[in-house]
């Protein structure tokens, strides 16, 4: 899984030696913004279920139509699916916060996103509309620190972006 | 490769939930600094590290550099030096990693049966490992033996912490003892 811990460890065994004074100092700046990013995680993780209610509020008031008979929100059981989906890349990113890179979200949301939803015909459009409303309604100090905020909108630029 | 945030988040993402407990990832990430000087520790002094277990090894078993033994002639004793080298090495990557999965990944498997059919005897493969698990946590705790040094006595610095990294001394040697129990 890429981090910076990995990465270093993967191009130090490349070459074949030990882990030089550059290597620990890559890993050492990643360290000094791992106490943000923890904060960053354990706000989010605390409260997953009512960022993601609240981003999945968010889009299917902003796509009213996705309600239709025959769209992606029009029974009880699609629902339930969309707002897992938005649910599931809160908590990648709470993941990608805590390694310190993007490799949970690239691993485990990002690849393949793009084959499954033309597959099931989703619209992305709601997907990024939720994910701004959770970037966007992110305020600091009273969330979380602002250097806490700023890791976390990040990840989420990161998702949008993979999105669009 | 897994580190030991990646692992945390792996295990969590196996039931979907978030990562509960984040105390021990905070304390690693407290620590972190002594964890990097751990790491130098053994880094700087890796090819005297490596050189000593071997030749004490050799030391407590002559017969390895009589004709037959399996650090003879020069040429095998040179790839006893080059393994006893990757295995320091893997072990360093899974100190910085705090996570032991770069050591079985890439080192210690298939290890066991490559030396078994290499004739390699494990017995003295596991004494030099030995060696080198009691010189690692005499440089992480920054307690070199000054009786048994002598004139070549080297220190990392003064310490800094009370407890001389205890705990990271015994993370290195739980690495160690991976590797013994997987010779074995």
């Amino acid at each position: 899984m890429k981090s910076v811990v990995t990465t270093v460890i993967a191009a130090a065994d490349a070459a074949g030696r030990f882990p030089s004074t550059s290597d620990l100092e890559s890993v050492q700046g990643s360290l000094q913004r791992a106490a943000a990013r923890m904060e960053a995680a354990e706000k989010l993780s605390g409260n997953l279920d009512n960022v993601a209610k609240e981003a999945y509020d968010a889009c299917i008031a902003k796509y009213p139509y996705l309600n239709n008979a025959g769209e992606a929100n029009s029974t009880d059981t699609f629902k339930a699916k969309c707002l897992r989906d938005v649910k599931h890349y809160m908590r990648l990113i709470s993941y990608s916060l805590i390694v310190g890179g993007t490799g949970p979200l690239d691993e485990w949301g990002i690849a393949g996103q793009r084959e499954v939803y033309r597959a099931l015909n989703l619209p992305t459009g709601p997907y990024v509309a939720a994910l701004s409303f959770a970037r966007n309604r992110g305020c600091a100090p009273r969330d979380m620190s602002a250097q806490a905020l700023t890791e976390y909108n990040a990840l989420v630029d990161y998702v949008i972006n993979s999105l669009s | 490769m897994l580190d030991a945030f990646s692992r945390a988040v792996v295990s969590a993402d196996a039931s979907t939930a978030p990562v509960g407990d984040l105390s021990a990832l905070k304390a690693f990430v407290a620590s972190g600094n002594r964890r990097l000087d751990a790491v130098n520790a053994i880094a700087s002094n890796a090819s005297c590290m490596v050189s000593d277990a071997i030749a004490g090894m050799i030391c407590e078993n002559q017969g390895l550099i009589q004709a037959g033994g399996n650090c003879y002639p020069n040429r095998r004793m040179a790839a006893c030096l080059r393994d006893g080298e990757i295995v320091l090495r893997y072990v360093t990557y899974a100190l910085l990693a705090g996570d032991a999965s770069v050591l079985d990944d890439r080192c210690l498997n298939g290890l066991k049966e490559t030396y078994a059919a290499l004739g390699v005897p494990a017995t003295s493969t596991v004494r030099a490992v030995q060696i080198m698990k009691a010189q690692a946590a005499a440089h992480i705790a920054d307690t070199p033996s000054e009786a048994r040094a002598g004139a070549r006595l080297r220190k990392m610095g003064s310490p800094v912490v009370e407890d001389r990294c205890a705990s990271l001394v015994a993370e290195a040697g739980s690495y160690f003892d991976r590797v013994i129990s997987a010779l074995g």
